[in-house]
């Protein structure tokens, strides 16, 4: 009820102006800003402007008799009131945009309702534009995406390390059943060589024969399992290694993911700051404005104040 | 930058129920909001910010607000009202109320 009689009174004030305005523009003898008519719209426009911006700001900054609500019912007056007030002033002009003081006062107060309208639409899209971005970066259960994500990526680290290490000693162990060809160069675990040699030569040990080959026509069993995955540690072209992410299965995947949540909180991020920074931008047009509107004024009435007081 | 307010991100469920159980119901956050425009009470919101089915009048409310923050000064012990209705907004979203 509230909404509609706002409408209401809002078109008529709007339709009521505009028609004013038509009507004496063919039936008066003096169309011009400074003619009654137009200081009348001046004033009216100016009045409603005032409203616009004193009454929602006081009802915001208000803090006893407050009801759920009302604020917002004020922002739509704010509204209501600043599109009459525009559309009084400009009519204020009569058609007369001669680069002065009024003129520059007049596109203050356009771009103070354009800045408005763009924050309402920015306030309307944004918000679910928000909601959608957050709605990525969360996950089903409402945690937070980016550390599952990151508890997964630790997962596979963690399982990956420990297939490795696993993966080193079996493959090892088969050298240990051959001592007369490999000997004991090798350390399992990584520590210190074994001192036992298999071959001596004046009590000094030998290392590992380079021609080992040569005394054993058998074939090593790198030599067996050479074709077997873990051997090939070169990947060529037809190796399963140069797959991407085949070192780790699942990870290219899962910071794919991450990159993605966090271009989500970082868009997120963008739509708060320009729904917060437009209204500053609205609020800072406000002194701008003012002080285009005061030296409009001061110019009118240096203009005016002879004339009368000289009738 | 002293005084800069720094703009704060979502939050998960678990932060939002700890602030939900948290609020002492004082109607604070909106009687502040400027994009409430029908009267609902704390205890609803409440209740059906986390889980449950969302009323129309609710729905309403979280299509309405347009996370500016002016509820998160007035709240007698320090909660985020706009990550509440983030919350909702998301929710919302999941059950095919926003398209």
């Amino acid at each position: 009820m509230a909404r509609f009689l706002r409408i209401i009174i809002t078109l008529l004030l709007l339709v009521g102006g505009a028609a004013f305005y038509a009507w004496y523009s063919r039936n008066g003898q003096d169309a011009s800003p400074d003619s009654l008519p137009g200081f009348g719209f001046a004033i009216a426009g100016t009045l409603f402007i005032i409203l616009a911006a004193v009454l929602y700001s006081r009802r915001r900054r208000l803090r006893k008799n407050r009801v759920v609500g009302q604020l917002h019912a004020s922002l739509q007056w704010h509204v209501c009131f600043a599109i009459v007030g525009l559309e009084f002033l400009f009519l204020h002009s009569f058609g007369n945009f001669n680069p002065r003081s009024g003129t520059y006062a007049l596109y203050g107060m356009i771009a103070l309702a354009i800045s408005g309208f763009i924050g309402r639409l920015l306030d309307r899209l944004l918000p679910r534009k928000i909601a959608g971005e957050a709605h990525k970066a969360l996950t089903a259960q409402g945690e937070d995406r980016v550390e599952s994500i990151s508890q997964q990526l630790q997962a596979i680290v963690m399982h990956n390390t420990t297939n490795i290490q696993g993966f080193a000693p079996a493959s090892l162990t088969g050298a240990e059943h051959a001592p007369q060809r490999s000997g004991s160069l090798v350390s399992l675990s990584g520590g210190p060589l074994s001192n036992h040699f298999p071959f001596e030569y004046k009590n000094q040990p030998l290392h590992t024969p380079w021609d080992l080959a040569y005394i054993s026509l058998e074939a090593t069993p790198q030599e067996l399992s050479r074709e077997a995955g873990q051997y090939r540690f070169v990947p060529d072209r037809k190796s399963e290694l140069v797959r991407p992410g085949a070192l780790m299965p699942g990870a290219q995947e899962h910071i794919s993911e991450l990159r993605e949540v966090e271009r989500a909180m970082q868009r997120e991020q963008f739509y708060r700051y320009m729904i917060r920074y437009w209204r500053r931008f609205h609020v800072l047009l406000v002194p701008v404005t003012l002080g285009l509107t005061l030296w409009h004024l001061i110019y009118a009435a240096e203009l005016l104040l002879p004339v009368l007081l000289h009738r | 930058m002293p005084g800069r307010v720094e703009v704060m991100l979502h939050k998960p469920a678990s932060q939002v129920a700890q602030e939900l159980q948290a609020c002492i119901g004082c109607n604070e956050c909106l009687l502040v909001c400027p994009a409430l425009a029908e009267p609902i009470t704390i205890d609803v919101l409440n209740r059906e910010t986390f889980s449950g089915p969302i009323s129309a009048a609710c729905a309403r409310f979280a299509r309405a607000c347009y996370q500016c923050g002016a509820c998160v000064a007035p709240c007698p012990v320090g909660l985020h009202r706009d990550a509440m209705m983030m919350w909702l907004k998301v929710r919302m979203i999941r059950s095919g109320w926003e398209e």
